[in-house]
């Protein structure tokens, strides 16, 4: 296995560019090293850790910018995360186990793009983009496209993530980051769900919404057809229950080790009426009736 | 229990090598290193059923650095089991289960094991694959084993197949009892298969000795037994083996191989160093260890009880289809205790139940803590529920009303001597509050009952070897895996000696040297080895008071021993030091050499006319199921027990305290999984999930006085049977909280809600169906 | 591809030359022979592999050796003075938190570096410490116990 510390990104990139698909990225290490171990060795390891700049979280206006290298530790313990990004910062706070959290990076997570990775859910449900960069130059995606499927980014086999944006919600918005597992430790994700809202100034009905789900379908998604139904409307009871389910229509929940689909479709209506009852009772001070 | 006065039994000092544990001491069998050592590896079958047509190996060995490749054809023509003797080290002609070792490598790294281990060509003819026993038990299933007969006590009417064991327990007149019963309840429970998960992978390195005879290092559970295979798998003479012991970290009845036809990867070992002329040294992976080594197996219980209006149990009937897995294993065994346990352990004056144990196409059942007893009591106590349900009774009530006394037998034991039951159900209720305690919406109470006895085996020895400073050896056949060799053996070598605990040192176990044991299992630790130790200090001390008597005037009767002095009793000026005396030694008899055994078939005679006196435990706790997830959290946790007298106190409770979280694991999140082909689909810990700290409740121990057990000073074993209440506890308790009866485990969040799901959609009562 | 790692354990400068795909695990067992560090799950999911790095707890099972390069590690092998335990070690031994040992390197680094950071512990505290630690003789039950009494005598309390 050929091994490289490149020092700067265009270096890195061209170690990508002449490996392709027999390249891995390691970063943290917590996936690539259990890959290695149960699968195939790789033709080429590159261990991006040595290029400098990209574990910084610095506030630029109205958005975070968020190194790939930062560790999920970093931004659980950071301040700006958690007061301006709950969300995000839920996801890193139940992320594996503290020892993991210290040396896996967001960069990790994303590049493994996997279903059940514990921030992608609030990092659509926040509408991040990714700064990518390729040999040939780079570009900004919004998450929402950069997933493609279960291990598949935009980055394909030769691009590098070098930076997450993510503008902080509008003034007034509310929202929490559920995770349904077994042991409430060290667990993947079975379902995760990521609600945000805006109330309206008078705090009677939804001036905007967002719902993300992870783990249910190929890449995190958004509930776009959950959040048309509640644009605009006063929450009740009913209509929570009515969001739920259709969420849950939303999502594509395979069958696995972990759980049945059927089950899991169960869990995005539990976790999205209580996501939208909880953010709500944050925003308004009252519960949905 | 009367109370005694000890100087150091019944203590809490710190365990015998407990620094070495804390500072990351190489002691355990993965840290072993031989010189010019090759490692191994064990290639298994890539089939949960199928003929072996033929294995080429001649591309592996031509990979350099390879230096031995071995199947079945390389070893003698001989099988190995406990009770059906029906399985090769390697596979031959078939493989059984996917796990099943098929052939085994040694090589200069790691990687060069791997490789070759890859270009080892197997041809397979797959077969149809069984994982479910009560299928496999169909005349017109597949047969698994060709050449193994029917149990020869089944009943000839009986038409079964690929069964290896039949228990029938039988008494009075049931179908007559059941009849006149007022209440009937017919009900199925079902577990699952679940690993020991010992965090400690599982080794063997062996070394052919320049005279021929081989060394082979385990961490094994049971050495001597691990000599045996060995020997005979190898077809080469038993003094010609010699087995010495490392530290274990865990074993938990999987780390039994011998006694089990587990995972026997000590007699692979060993074949690979004779073929190699080098030391060879496998160590397993976690993922390999879950996919092939010893399992609690899975079982399936039909329990129907009958019982009279004011709650009387007049009759059960039932059927256990034990899961034996791909070879007969510890099946047998930990089938009868489960068919025997169904019929619980209160007064059953009418009861058939036939236990039969089953192949299956999947892991093999080992000795795992309390073999067939979770299982069993998961049905009885959750049986014991719904019957109290039905007849409108309360649960405790319901027990202590058909709870023996002395004198009286229950299933499997013709005569109890004492019976602490019913303090264990008083106290566990009145500690978790029963009838009391205020429980808010989602919450319920449970309580389970249990009982164990450690297992029927053979006797044991030891011998304790004076130092000429007084201190001493203690050498048993048992090893140390955090139980009784390194908490309870020495300070009972402690307090018959007179002797500070930091004088008495446990040898590891060496076959050449140590006295015979059948190992550390069955929670017969402080029963065999602790009886031995204590009676071999007391023959030391007999040896040294015959030593000293002369030189202090008196008879060897009226002497003690106190702080390292040997004296006599009542004038303590009248002394010697205990150094002085084992120094003496030498020019008397060369050295004090104390000798004790325990007598296994005497005990088993006083058994029988005093009856039995055996640990019984009640478990309880407070859960809340989350109802629109399914996720259940324990919010109380208490376990009460009579272990007689516990010896080392802290690690009496630790024993409790970890075989109760062994069987919340199993409650709640543990399972190993198979697809159809009998794949197993999670073997590591990222899906096969272990019990965390931040979902364990505070296990609150309490030891009832109870009554003195057989062991030494009145000691019972306290190993295993703290995992046979919790997974019924748990289920009484998401009842009480939901009214829904869950019957299979696990007791996950996804099962539990499916549960009441499925009991909302139908609108039941608070009702068993 | 040998790389040579240079790093400094429980003090001591270190160097070894190690495989990229080694994991700072082996590296430590294998080639520098510490052995307190235990091999367990090997996948990050048991903890029973934690050592200190540049002052965090992490699972050295799925961390590269050539990480370590520059690095300040303490493993277990690094906290006893001498023949002195540290506290940690000392609470765990008298509480009966040491059955098997296997899981207790581990677990006494992770308590390390929790009570170096805070004195008085909550429950929540110790749970975020200790959640990525497996256990599977004691039930936890003394293992808390332990915890407990580490914290109370570092701190004075005890």
């Amino acid at each position: 296995m050929d091994y490289f510390e490149p020092k700067t990104i265009t270096e890195a990139l061209s170690v990508l560019a002449k490996y392709g698909e027999h390249a891995n990225v390691i970063a943290g290490g917590t996936d690539v090293m259990v890959d290695m171990k149960y699968k195939e060795e790789p033709g080429c390891l590159v261990n991006i850790k040595k290029i400098p700049g990209l574990d910084t979280i610095q506030e630029n206006g109205a958005s975070l910018q968020i190194g790939p290298l930062v560790t999920i530790r970093d931004i659980e313990t950071s301040r700006l995360v958690r007061e301006r990004l709950p969300l995000l910062w839920e996801s890193c706070h139940q992320f594996a186990s503290l020892q993991i959290r210290n040396t896996a990076t967001i960069n990790g997570n994303i590049y493994r793009a996997s279903p059940s990775g514990e921030t992608l859910a609030p990092l659509l449900a926040l509408e991040a983009k990714a700064k990518l960069a390729f040999r040939d130059g780079e570009k900004t995606e919004a998450f929402s496209s950069f997933f493609q499927g279960p291990g598949k980014t935009s980055l394909g086999s030769k691009g590098l993530l070098t930076e997450i944006e993510i503008p902080y919600p509008p003034k007034g918005s509310h929202g929490v980051y559920l995770k349904h597992a077994v042991r409430g430790a060290m667990d993947i994700a079975m379902v995760g769900v990521a609600v945000l809202i805006t109330a309206d100034a008078g705090n009677s009905s939804l001036q905007d919404v967002r719902i993300a789900l992870g783990a249910v379908a190929p890449t995190p998604i958004r509930a776009t057809k959950t959040e048309a139904l509640l644009r605009g409307r006063s929450l009740t009871a009913a209509l929570v229950k009515e969001a739920a389910t259709l969420a849950a229509s939303e999502s594509s929940p395979i069958t696995d080790q972990r759980s049945s689909a059927e089950y899991r479709g169960w869990i995005v209506e539990a976790l999205t009426r209580r996501g939208l009852e909880q953010s709500w009772k944050a925003a308004s001070g009252k519960e949905v009736v | 229990m009367a109370k005694v006065e000890h100087t150091v039994v019944g203590t809490s000092p710190a365990r015998m090598g407990g620094v070495e544990r804390v500072i990351g001491a190489g002691i355990y069998g993965i840290d072993l290193a031989l010189k010019d050592e090759l490692h191994g590896g064990i290639l298994r079958s890539q089939y949960a059923h199928a003929k072996i047509m033929s294995i080429d190996t001649s591309e592996a060995k031509k990979v350099p650095g390879v230096h031995a490749v071995v199947t079945a054809a390389d070893a003698p023509d001989v099988r190995y089991g406990r009770t059906y003797i029906d399985r090769y080290m390697l596979a031959k002609n078939k493989v059984r289960y996917m796990g099943d070792p098929v052939a085994a490598v040694a090589a200069e790294s790691p990687a060069l094991v791997k490789q070759a281990l890859k270009k080892i060509k197997v041809v397979y003819e797959p077969l149809p694959v069984v994982l479910d026993p009560e299928e496999t038990m169909k005349p017109e299933a597949p047969t698994l084993h060709e050449d193994m007969p029917l149990p020869k006590n089944l009943p000839a009417d009986v038409k079964v197949k690929n069964v290896c064991s039949y228990t029938p327990v039988h008494a009075g007149d049931p179908d007559k009892a059941m009849a006149e019963a007022d209440i009937v309840v017919d009900e199925v429970y079902e577990t699952k298969m679940i690993h020991p998960q010992y965090l400690e992978l599982r080794i063997a390195a062996a070394r052919v000795e320049p005279d021929g005879r081989i060394t082979v290092w385990a961490n094994a559970q049971a050495p001597f037994s691990v000599r045996t295979d060995v020997a005979r798998l190898l077809g080469i003479p038993l003094n010609k083996v010699r087995i010495l012991s490392t530290e274990l970290g865990g074993g938990f009845g999987g780390k039994a191989s011998g006694i089990t036809s587990g995972a026997a990867i000590e007699p692979i070992c060993a074949l690979l160093a004779v073929k190699a002329k080098r030391p060879v040294m496998i160590v397993l992976d976690k993922a390999e260890e879950t996919i092939s080594t010893t399992i609690r197996s899975g079982a399936k219980m039909y329990i129907k009880t009958g019982v009279k209006k004011d709650g009387t149990i007049v009759a059960r009937t039932g059927k256990v289809i034990y899961d034996a897995g791909a070879y007969s294993g510890f099946g047998a065994m930990a089938g009868a205790r489960c068919t025997n346990m169904l019929g619980g352990w209160y007064l059953m004056p009418n009861v058939h139940i036939d236990g039969y144990v089953v192949y299956t196409n999947k892991h093999v059942c080992g000795p795992v803590r309390g073999p067939g007893g979770p299982q069993a009591a998961f049905a009885v106590e959750s049986h014991m529920d719904s019957i109290a349900a039905k007849l409108g009774m309360d649960p405790v009530e319901f027990r202590l009303k058909n709870t023996p006394k002395p004198g009286d037998k229950i299933v499997g034991v013709p005569k109890l001597r004492d019976v602490s039951l019913g303090e264990t159900i008083r106290t566990a209720a009145e500690q978790i509050g029963w009838g009391k305690v205020k429980l808010e919406k989602n919450q319920g109470v449970g309580i389970a009952t249990g009982s164990w006895i450690e297992s029927a085996g053979p006797g044991g020895g030891a011998v304790v070897k004076v130092n000429e400073d007084g201190s001493v050896t203690v050498h048993i056949g048992k090893i140390d895996m955090g139980t009784a060799p390194g908490f309870g053996i020495p300070l009972i070598a402690a307090e018959e000696l007179g002797i500070p605990v930091s004088d008495v040192t446990v040898v590891k176990v060496d076959t050449d040297a140590s006295p015979w044991d059948a190992g550390t299992v069955g929670s017969r630790a402080m029963l065999v080895s602790g009886t031995a130790t204590r009676l071999a200090a007391i023959d030391a001390r007999n040896q040294l008071f015959k030593l000293a008597a002369t030189q202090l005037e008196a008879s060897p009767d009226d002497l003690e021993i106190k702080d390292k002095q040997i004296r006599v009793k009542g004038t303590p000026s009248k002394s010697v030091s205990l150094a002085s005396v084992a120094t003496a030694a030498h020019n008397v008899i060369g050295e004090v050499i104390g000798r004790g055994y325990f007598d296994n078939v005497a005990m088993v005679a006083e058994e029988k006319a005093r009856g039995s006196s055996q640990p019984f435990t009640t478990h309880a706790c407070i859960v809340e199921v989350s109802p629109d997830t399914g996720n259940v959290k324990i919010l109380k946790y208490v376990a009460v027990h009579d272990i007689g007298f516990p010896i080392h106190l802290a690690s009496v409770e630790g024993q409790i305290e970890g075989a109760t979280a062994m069987s919340i694991g199993q409650a709640l999140c543990e399972q190993v999984v198979f697809d159809n082909n009998g794949r197993t689909m999670n073997p590591s810990f990222v899906d096969y999930l272990m019990p965390t700290i931040n979902m364990m409740p505070r296990i609150e121990t309490t030891l009832v006085d109870g009554y003195p057990g057989s062991g030494p000073y009145g000691a019972k074993g306290a190993g295993e049977i703290a995992c046979v209440p919790p997974m019924a506890a748990i289920a009484n308790a998401i009842y009480n909280a939901t009214g829904v009866r869950i019957r299979t485990l696990p007791l996950s969040p996804e099962n539990v809600f499916r549960a009441l799901r499925e009991a909302g959609r139908r609108k039941s009562k608070h009702c068993e169906e | 591809m040998s790389l040579t790692i240079n790093l400094t354990v429980n003090g001591n400068s270190q160097s070894a030359t190690a495989e990229p795909s080694t994991s700072l695990l082996d590296f430590l067992r294998d080639t520098l022979n510490y052995k307190g560090t235990k091999l367990c799950c090997n996948t990050g999911e048991c903890g029973a592999c934690t050592i200190i790095y540049n002052g965090k707890p992490i699972n050295s099972c799925v961390t590269l050796a050539a990480d370590a390069n520059g690095v300040e590690i303490v493993t277990i092998e690094g906290l006893a003075d001498g023949d002195k335990l540290h506290p940690v070690q000392q609470a765990f031994i008298d509480t009966g938190a040491v059955q098997c040992g296997y899981c207790t390197p581990g677990y006494i680094i992770s308590v390390k570096v929790l009570l170096d950071r805070t004195k008085e512990p909550t429950p929540e505290d110790i749970e975020e410490a200790v959640s990525g630690n497996i256990c599977r003789c004691t039930g936890y039950t003394k293992i808390v116990d332990a915890i407990q009494l580490a914290a109370d005598r570092m701190a004075g309390r005890s």
